[in-house]
């Protein structure tokens, strides 16, 4: 089965795949990172919460910072299952734990997002004045807007940082879960952005600012939480493999029908591939040339061809048939190109 | 993800910004209602209950009692005189919210119900309650009229912090 493994062993596994050298410094930097986020937001969190007063836009803010604390949380705890080996009761291994993360992530996001929009929302429509008042340290006495705009400042950089140093990992490792949380991480410069103009606007009289830009906070999180929803139910829901964004199929699938498609015996070849998690599971169905049955060296090569192309391919089967079935394969029975507009669903 | 939703937020931030920054010839904070500027050479409405030792509006003398006389003394650094009106905690609390006082004082603390209908000033003392516990005390001023609530707070900080009735 998996020959790969036996001959190195001992590295880095998903499930039974044994990650190759790249794959295994990502995963291991992109743990350090996710711990590193953890550290960081227990910081930010308690300096937004310390500040933060009657600001509706605070409030926004600081509840997007609680809710980033799932991402990483998800993906260390994800990542734990996914390298557990295959039992006999999970004989697919344990890779769908990414799948369970990210659905949990994203119904996070959505609800906190809804929650947050009709927060706002209404205090904009009846019309909510927020009191900020003076703060003291000692003798000294400022106005309590500037500690906000202080901790928003501080705590709008290094997450923007983390997120351009996870997302690449999250390419690297095909893990939506670090892809959400790298994007989110990424996005919060707009938050702190928004608060910062929210509390301006409170501090030059329009009382409506505050609200406002908090509207737009919870917006931009609801957004998050039903893009990231929808791409998560469609990888639990067997969608075909898509790249890590969730934005279009996955090259991996016609690589793997070429490869096998340049086989000498073969003459036409389809796969139907899903997303485990980090992994591929794949079912290829090749047609013999001359309907001619190919022997089992001959079926054993072609399953190695496939599985040389990436780490990712490795629990693969490969299915001689007479001739491609098209209630197995839909995409033989659609017009090429039809379903290429709706990636991801 | 939220990508396609970031130029849109930049496009309405921005507009916001500039008027915030428009908004801050006028001092800053400032008070969308104007409450200060208002006050400030003219009358300051102030609200009182009956709350000894903290303030005393029983019967028809003048109200007295510490809040009574912090009040009258923030109204003399704003060059205003004060108008009184009496009643209970929840009456006067409507009117403040009415935009029809300034200032409601009743030895009001921390614990406060009144913070949705009313700006509760940051305490500016803190003394043992009948069962000695800490409790800090704080006066009511108008939602969001931040010019006045920051002269308002910075008087009571500033010049009679942790005083005892």
């Amino acid at each position: 089965m998996s020959r790969r493994t036996a001959e190195r062993g001992g590295g880095v596994t998903f499930g039974h795949t044994e990650l190759p050298d790249e794959q295994s410094a990502a995963l291991r930097r992109a743990i350090r990172l996710a711990w590193g986020t953890i550290g960081f937001l227990l910081v930010g969190v308690t300096l937004v919460y310390l500040v933060m007063g009657s600001s509706q836009a605070m409030k926004a803010a600081w509840a997007e910072d609680l809710l980033s604390f799932i991402p990483p949380i998800s993906f260390l705890v994800a990542v734990r299952f996914a390298r557990r080996r295959p039992t006999t009761a999970h004989p697919y291994g344990y890779h769908r734990s990414v799948g369970i993360g990210h659905l949990v992530a994203a119904a996070a996001l959505l609800t906190m997002g809804a929650f947050l929009v009709v927060d706002s929302g209404s205090g904009l429509l009846a019309a909510e004045h927020p009191p900020v008042g003076v703060m003291h340290l000692g003798d000294q006495v400022f106005w309590a807007g500037w500690p906000m705009i202080a901790a928003m400042v501080v705590t709008g950089i290094p997450p923007v940082l983390l997120g351009r140093a996870k997302m690449p990992l999250a390419r690297t490792l095909h893990d939506r879960v670090l892809y959400a949380d790298a994007d989110m991480n990424k996005a919060d410069w707009m938050t702190a952005l928004g608060s910062v103009v929210g509390i301006l606007g409170i501090g030059a009289g329009l009382w409506w600012a505050d609200s406002a830009a908090a509207l737009f906070i919870s917006v931009s999180i609801l957004r998050d939480g039903i893009t990231n929803l929808r791409v998560a139910a469609g990888a639990l829901m067997d969608a075909r493999a898509t790249t890590v964004d969730g934005d279009e199929p996955h090259p991996l699938t016609a690589e793997v029908d070429e490869r096998l498609r340049a086989l000498p015996w073969v003459e036409d070849a389809r796969s139907r591939i899903r997303d485990q998690g980090h992994v591929f599971h794949v079912e290829s169905f090749v047609v013999p040339r001359g309907g001619r049955a190919p022997g089992l060296r001959e079926l054993g090569d072609a399953r190695e061809a496939a599985i040389s192309l990436d780490w990712k391919v490795q629990d693969l089967v490969v299915v001689p048939v007479a001739e491609l079935p098209e209630e197995m394969l839909p995409s033989v029975a659609a017009e090429a190109g039809e379903d290429e507009q709706r990636p991801g669903r | 993800m939220a990508r396609t939703a970031r130029p849109l937020l930049t496009g309405l931030l921005v507009p916001v910004a500039l008027a915030a920054l428009a908004g801050c010839s006028g001092g800053f904070p400032a008070d969308p209602d104007g409450t200060l500027e208002r006050v400030t050479g003219d009358v300051l409405r102030v609200g009182i209950t009956d709350n000894p030792p903290w303030t005393e509006a029983a019967g028809g003398a003048p109200p007295g009692g510490l809040e009574a006389e912090l009040a009258t003394e923030f109204a003399g650094t704003l060059d205003a005189e004060v108008d009184w009106t009496v009643g209970s905690e929840e009456v006067l609390i409507r009117d403040l919210e009415a935009g029809e006082l300034d200032l409601v004082v009743g030895g009001f603390t921390g614990r406060s119900p009144w913070s949705k209908q009313a700006a509760l000033t940051t305490p500016y003392t803190t003394v043992p309650d009948e069962q000695g516990k800490p409790e800090p005390h704080v006066m009511a001023a108008p939602l969001g009229e931040n010019a006045f609530l920051v002269r308002l707070e910075t008087f009571l900080l500033q010049n009679h912090r942790d005083v005892l009735p």
